[in-house]
């Protein structure tokens, strides 16, 4: 069913150049395949993201590249990307891991939605069923749990998981808990906090099958490919906890360089790149880790504040921001952070926190 | 955990956006009433709402949300107003999200309601309605129509669909879209417009000028090997690509047009002959 290879990971070779659909004159492309936890199913380590993927032709070829792990939605494109798909892997569909997601929030919903993506995905299973976008355990009802174990005892799905894109460091460690979870689908990159670092090592330890995500976000996001999105894919295909990742990829060329980070070491410019771009951000960008909750001398929701001058000098919405702002506690909004000699607040990430509250105050009080 | 970008486009939020509250109120349809306050979101946050299905936003030109909820007794209807950079991406996401097995119907530029869902757009705007309701078998379509007719009366922007979407022949048509990023998923075809037919499908990519145009020609011909020459527009040629097929792409003034997916390169260029004949 699945890519005959070697236990752990291994490498494989394709050339590249006889698959490509434009003539290119490509080097052998190595394939590099991890084992996702415990369900045992071999991945490569690069798959794809599907969502956001129109035309099915690059869908086709990257299962003709090689790539065993793709990735869809219930929800993405209100159920069409699911058909593409579908459609898109046709007779390949078995010989590749398959994994969707639901957001219906209980049992009977949950399963509607399972044999609907079944339908579409013209198959009698997926291999990993995700609940899709969790955060907080708080948000995965017993019913729900229910559906995924009666979804694996019906054949519906191989393994369950759920997918998540922050507060990791919480909902990893409870998933992991509760034992229940085959595998874990998160956000994951280089820009980081160490916490879901560590929450991701200790699951992964533990034999739960890690896919990472917005491998490129963070610091990247939105980006256009080049080398820094490449290093960012690096990093993370490089990463021992993750068994495969699924950039979003919308046509051959992206396809083609996303494949070649399979195979690649991360190598020292990597890291200089990786660390340039951090250090652009770093001064100015919260990254809502949350750690300097509580820290202010004067009681100010730091994050928050941040998140709102943000608005402003990164995207231009000043109204927004400042319409955040005055909805703070009165004491909050007229506080000057120049009243203190010194910021008691340390960023962990480097954000020069009382220069960007002081410009926050500037703007909006 | 988010890391804000400065390469994203500054967008019109709240000027846009403030004329919201003309049309997007819960008292547009009678029995409801507002349940919380309403809630915007940006490209940065968006992720923080459509958890996992952002992307499919911000690829379209994402500039800005509004999310209102109303409740009438246990049934709770949610109410997402999407603004775009323009009416072709709002059109475009409309497009993409809706189901291809249920008639487009005349609200804004294009609508759908179903049972317990609608949506529709009109100018920048992208309008997504889910109603939740006690009885999950309940059909709420006409009330759902109601309120969708109000909200675009109070719309401002643009009625019809993207003007390219019109030079695509009709016979065997099955849909048409508006592709953000990657037309038949080749990087140099930008941005355009697509229409899937019973067989094979046929796209418009308009550049900025006849030069570019061209210039896009020359790299997409150098792809194909065996590619010839075609009588189609200013330039064109045909050529059998793997996954795409018998494809024909030709070039128009600025306008890049053609079809793929046909059993033949002939056949593609026939097909692009009535293509390009219908491009102004």
């Amino acid at each position: 069913m699945l890519p005959v290879v070697g236990a752990g990971s291994s490498l494989g070779i394709l050339n590249l150049s006889a698959q490509t659909p434009a003539g290119n004159t490509g080097s052998p492309l190595k394939l590099s395949y991890k084992t996702l936890g415990k369900t045992g199913l071999k991945v490569t380590s690069v798959g794809m993201g599907c969502m956001i993927t129109s035309d099915p032709s690059v869908v086709t070829r990257a299962a003709d590249l090689g790539i065993t792990y793709f990735d869809t939605a219930r929800g993405y494109q209100h159920g069409n990307n699911e058909r593409m798909v579908g459609a898109a892997l046709g007779s390949k569909r078995k010989q590749v891991v398959l994994s969707t997601k639901t957001e219906a929030r209980d049992k009977a919903g949950m399963a509607k939605e399972l044999d609907t993506s079944l339908s579409e995905l013209k198959t009698d299973f997926v291999d990993v069923w995700y609940l899709h976008g969790k955060s907080n355990p708080s948000e995965v009802h017993d019913d729900m749990i229910e559906a995924l174990q009666l979804a694996k005892q019906q054949g519906k799905a191989r393994f369950v998981g759920i997918s998540t894109h922050s507060n990791q460091q919480t909902l990893i460690p409870w998933m992991v808990q509760k034992g229940v979870f085959d595998v874990v689908l998160s956000a994951f990159n280089f820009s980081m906090d160490p916490a879901v670092e560590q929450a991701i090592d200790a699951a992964a330890k533990t034999g739960m099958g890690v896919v990472a995500m917005k491998v490129m976000a963070g610091g990247a996001r939105n980006q256009k490919p080049g080398q820094t999105l490449l290093s960012a894919l690096k990093w993370v295909t490089n990463h021992p906890s993750v068994a495969t990742t699924i950039p979003s990829m919308t046509d051959m060329a992206q396809l083609d360089e996303n494949v070649q980070a399979m195979g690649s070491t991360l190598t020292a410019e990597d890291h200089r790149v990786l660390a340039t771009h951090l250090k652009m951000i770093e001064a100015e960008y919260c990254r809502m880790c949350g750690k300097c909750e509580g820290s202010c001398a004067q009681g100010l929701p730091v994050a928050d504040v941040l998140r709102y001058v943000t608005y402003a000098d990164g995207y231009g919405e000043f109204a927004l921001g400042r319409e955040r702002f005055l909805q703070m506690a009165s004491e909050h909004v007229s506080a000057h952070c120049e009243n203190c000699p010194e910021c008691t607040v340390q960023c962990p990430f480097g954000v020069q926190v009382q220069k960007r509250m002081k410009r926050a105050q500037e703007l909006f009080a | 955990m988010r890391v804000v970008h400065l390469a994203l486009v500054p967008f019109l939020l709240m000027g846009g956006m403030a004329r919201a509250q003309d049309f997007l109120s819960c008292q547009l349809a009678p029995g409801w009433t507002q349940s919380e306050a309403v809630h915007p979101y940006t490209a940065d946050n968006l992720y923080d709402y459509k958890d996992g299905g952002a992307e499919g936003y911000l690829i379209y030109g994402f500039a800005g949300m509004k999310s209102l909820n109303c409740k009438s007794g246990e049934n709770t209807l949610t109410i997402d107003v999407s603004e775009m950079n323009d009416a072709d991406s709002a059109y475009g996401l409309f497009a993409t999200n809706r189901d291809p097995r249920v008639p487009i119907a005349k609200i804004g530029m294009g609508g759908q309601v179903q049972a317990q869902s609608a949506s529709y757009a009109k100018g920048k705007y992208y309008v997504e309605i889910v109603l939740n309701a006690a009885d999950p078998n309940s059909d709420h379509a006409a009330e759902l129509t109601a309120l969708v007719n109000k909200m675009a009366q109070r719309m401002e922007g643009r009625v019809t669909p993207p003007e390219a979407l019109a030079w695509f022949p009709t016979e065997d048509l099955s849909s048409t879209g508006v592709v953000p990023q990657s037309v038949l998923g080749l990087k140099e075809l930008k941005r355009g417009y697509v229409a899937k037919y019973k067989q094979g499908q046929a796209f418009i990519v308009a550049e900025e000028t006849p030069a570019s145009a061209a210039a896009v020609m020359k790299v997409l011909r150098q792809k194909y090997d065996g590619a010839s020459d075609a009588k189609v527009g200013d330039e064109a040629f045909q050529a059998k690509a793997p996954y795409l097929d018998g494809i024909c792409i030709f070039r128009k003034g600025r306008t890049l047009g053609g079809y793929a997916n046909l059993p033949t390169a002939p056949e593609a260029a026939a097909q692009a002959v009535k293509l390009a004949a219908r491009i102004p």
